[in-house]
Formats: C-alpha cells, structure tokens, sequence
C-alpha cells in the first residue's frame, strides 16, 4: 500500500512502460492514441482510470501513467505534418464506421478534439492543434465534394 | 548664515537620499515573491511551451503551405488555412512579448537582489530585452501584414533571441530551483 498521495516515479514509468507494451502498442496513430486515452479520463475529476493496469500497480501509478502517455500522443500530435493529420483523421474516420459526410458535420459542430487534451497543456499548442483540426476537417470536406457520387464509405 | 545655509543644504539632500533609497530599498515579500512567481512562470511558458524548436518550425512550416497548394483546394480552404496560421502566428508572437516583458519587469524590479549579475551583463541584458520587444513588434507587423510566411529568418532571430534571454533569467532564478543533495556515503555516519 502506497502511502505518499503522489506515486513514485519508478513505479509510474514502469506502470507507463506497461501500458504502452500491452495497450497503446496496438494503437499505432497518435490521434487514436489521443482519444482512447483522453476516454479514460473521469470529465467530472480529471483523474484517469485503467482496471488493469490498476490492479497490476495502483490507482495513483495508473492515473499518473496514463497521464503521461496522454500528454506525449498530443505532443506528437502537435508537431506532426499536416499531410499527417488529414491521413489520420480520415483514417480515423474509416476505423469508426461512420459515412465521412457524418462524420465530418459531427467534428465540425461539436469539435470533440477540444476535450481530448491533457490537462496544463499550454494554451498556445492547444490552439494550433484544434486550428490544424479545422484545417484537415475542411480539406477533407473538400475532398468529399470533389469525389464522384457514390456509395458512402 | 551662509554655512547654515550650506548645511541645510546638506541635510536636505541626505534626507532625500535616505527617502529615496528607503522607498526603492528594501524587499518587499509581497511584492517581490509575485514578481519571482511571475518570472518563473514567464520562463517556464517560455521554455516549455512557446519557444521548442520543434513547435516553432511546425508553426511557420512551409511544407504545410506547400502541401495545400499541392492539393489545388478551392480558394476557401486555402485562405482558411492562412487565416488560421497567421492567428496562431500572431499569437505566438503576442505571448512571447508578454512573456519576454514579465521576465523584463523581474529583471528591471527585483533581479538585483537575487542574482549576481556583472554591470556588463545587466547592460547587454537591458539591450537584448530592447531589441527583442522591437523585434517582436516588427514580426507582428510583418506577419499582419504579409502573412506567416513572409520572415522566416526574423522568426528564428526572435526565438534565438528569447532563448538567450531565457537561458540568463535562468540563472537569475537558479535559487528558486530545489537544492539537490548528494546521497551520504556509506562511511559517513561513523565518522
């Protein structure tokens, strides 16, 4: 049982060094990455959650880990091409089985990219994230437009 | 009457003295510790956020342009691309400057108190702050005016010229940084 409130760091990269062998290691996109680790993040706390990786270490050790996997997939994320981004995203609009015009007025109106980031991230990273979101969203709007009609994706 | 005068004279501009140094003197906590929190903060937004190398090339990226031109977008999305890239320039610039001035205002308030800075390194320092903010004004302009992409050279500058400024506030603000202690020696104890 740990008692100090914040988790050694040995126990959290060794918590982190698991997680991403065992989970984020078949989640090859940073986007997707992103988003499945800002899914296990409480709304209402911040504080994230993992059963598993609980249970193997500690509620504290798998929040912090978490954590730091989260705050690294959106560092790659910011710093990645915008060529990148749009494959990504389309990528990632594939892998959710849902027709691109849907998917793309969802993501425009709702921007759901804006609760994805990890907490105390600086505001100016967040910013130009969610501005190349825009960007990506309207180019591949715009790729959808110039397609040919036909079955949706 | 005239060495009264010459006197009183003396008195008058030692008691000035006194009044003046008593009003700039003497740390004021409050005051002082905001000002130190203010700095450190600056410099960690600074250095953590506003000035990586590889966030600064990502902002002003010319492959990205080069990508959507490739692309032949209608002229909506391109000019909602370099709508959104001169805001997130303009707004890089904006928050390195106020960033730069919360680290002039420690340095200018409260730096001489704490560090140990030579008069030769207050002097540059003083005019690398000058030139900085003017630089950052120009970059403003420039990027306003012509776009994100209009002075790469001038973006680099800027941002080597804060790092500079950063790397000397750095060591203005190193007794802020916790004391790292060495692991006592096995023999130690008994000694």
């Amino acid at each position: 049982m740990h008692v100090n409130s914040s988790p050694k760091r040995m126990d959290v990269e060794e918590a982190r060094q698991d997680l991403c062998r065992r989970t984020l290691s078949d989640i090859q996109r940073p986007l997707d990455r992103l988003i499945y680790l800002a899914s296990m993040r409480d709304y209402n706390t911040g504080v994230y959650h993992h059963d598993g990786l609980a249970s193997r270490f500690t509620e504290e050790v798998a929040c912090e880990a978490l954590a730091d996997c989260h705050r690294e997939a959106f560092r790659e994320l910011v710093i990645c091409p915008l060529d990148e981004l749009v494959s990504q995203l389309d990528a990632y609009r594939s892998s959710t089985h849902t027709s691109p015009r849907e998917f793309l007025t969802a993501w425009g109106r709702l921007e759901p990219y804006r609760v994805a980031v990890p907490v105390q991230t600086d505001p100016l990273s967040a910013e130009f994230l969610f501005s190349n979101f825009k960007i990506a969203l309207a180019v591949l709007e715009s790729q959808l437009d110039s397609r040919p009609a036909g079955p949706a994706a | 009457m005239i060495q009264l005068l010459f006197f009183l004279l003396i008195g008058a501009a030692l008691l000035s003295s006194l009044l003046f140094l008593v009003r700039r003197g003497g740390p004021r906590p409050e005051g002082d510790s905001r000002v130190l929190m203010d700095a450190r903060r600056a410099l960690d937004a600074l250095q953590g956020g506003l000035l990586p190398h590889e966030l600064v090339r990502r902002i002003f990226a010319r492959d990205d342009l080069d990508y959507m031109v490739a692309l032949a977008l209608p002229k909506p999305v391109r000019d909602l691309f370099i709508l959104e890239r001169r805001k997130i320039a303009l707004l890089w610039i904006a928050q390195v400057r106020t960033q730069v001035s919360s680290l002039k205002r420690f340095h200018v308030g409260a730096a001489r108190s704490y560090a140990q800075l030579g008069l030769r390194t207050e002097l540059e320092l003083a005019c690398d702050f000058a030139a900085l903010l003017v630089a950052c004004q120009a970059l403003r302009f420039a990027v306003y005016v012509g776009g994100p992409y209009v002075a790469p050279r001038m973006v680099g500058a800027t941002a080597a010229a804060a790092g500079k400024i950063c790397a000397i506030s750095e060591q203005s603000l190193a007794f802020l940084n916790p004391v790292q202690l060495k692991p006592l020696a096995s023999g130690s104890l008994h000694s």
